[in-house]
């Protein structure tokens, strides 16, 4: 308080005021180890490095996304009949071809099982449906025409692989 | 033991302690590098076909990605590769280290005509089973 006392030729108007100021106390600086209120290490860049990395990977997580794969073989040969023979056993073979009819890209057709050609949807439906024991033991080959979309081709790999057939692409 | 300060007034002058913005530089250098390596192979923005099944197991060893575009432009692990020279590293690569699995990545929507000779091609490199990259879907 003294060392704001009003002297003779200070104007007086602000004279309450002054004395009255008080310096701003200075924002208390955070101290490794307080030994005042706490004992051991500061957990923060603990915190905030745990946190960073939670991000990380939470950020990554939505990049990379729910990826799987399907496994198909890569036959050899040409020949429908010879490409059961790739395997180390004789095995049974469905092949299938698919193509577009009337070149529609939403009439995509398989021919190659059953008498006659049919729609992919009914296909993938009646190889959903087949018993898995019986199906394990067959390869599904797939060939395709050039128009036919490739997801229409994961799609019918992806019925063979749903009741355990091993699948093989052309 | 001290505490530390943002601003150090010991000594002659008042100095910035810089470790904190060295900190959170090297997390954001390593974040970016990170995070561009796991976007390598985004890099031609291909949609990829779903499936309900699949295989999500990890392999002992990076595979060989393959990528193919929509218009059928190709990348090997997240590389562009023009189509005459595809067959020759494919070969390559396959030869060097044949148990390497190979991973397709096709655009869903693009033709089959432009994933076949990519078949042909590695089967005629001597890969006798690839893997179509899918995602987890109906």
């Amino acid at each position: 308080m003294s060392e704001h006392a009003p002297t003779t030729d200070a104007p007086t108007t602000n004279t309450a005021s002054d004395s009255e100021y008080k310096r701003p106390r200075p924002l208390k600086r955070r101290n490794v180890l307080d030994r005042g209120s706490r004992f051991g290490p500061n957990m923060t860049p603990m915190v905030d490095v745990t946190l960073v990395i939670l991000i990380f990977f939470m950020a990554s997580a939505t990049i990379a996304g729910p990826e799987w794969f399907l496994r198909a073989q890569l036959p050899a040969k040409e020949d429908p009949d010879a490409i059961a023979s790739d395997f180390a056993l004789p095995t049974p073979m469905l092949s299938a071809e698919l193509f577009l009819q009337d070149s529609q890209p939403d009439q995509i057709m398989v021919r190659g099982i059953g008498s006659a050609p049919r729609s992919l949807d009914s296909v993938i439906e009646q190889i959903r449906s087949m018993d898995e024991s019986a199906a394990a033991g067959l390869v599904l080959g797939i060939r395709s025409t050039d128009e036919v979309p490739y997801w229409a081709v994961v799609k019918l790999h992806d019925a063979g692989a749903s009741v355990s057939m091993r699948v093989a692409i052309r | 033991m001290r505490a530390r300060s943002i601003i150090s007034t010991e000594g002659s002058g008042a100095r910035i302690n810089v470790t904190p913005m060295i900190d959170v530089v090297m997390v954001l250098i390593v974040f970016y590098l990170l995070v561009g390596q796991l976007a390598i192979d985004r890099k031609a923005a291909i949609a990829l076909p779903s499936s309900s099944t699949g295989i999500t197991q990890t392999q002992d060893q990076d595979p060989i990605i393959i990528g193919i575009n929509i218009e059928g432009a190709l990348t090997i692990n997240g590389q562009a590769i023009e189509r005459d020279r595809f067959a020759g590293e494919i070969t390559g690569m396959h030869t060097r280290s044949p148990s390497t699995p190979m991973r397709v990545r096709a655009h869903r929507d693009a033709p089959y005509g432009v994933v076949r000779p990519i078949m042909h091609q590695l089967r005629e490199a001597g890969v006798s089973q690839v893997e179509l990259m899918t995602e987890q879907g109906s």
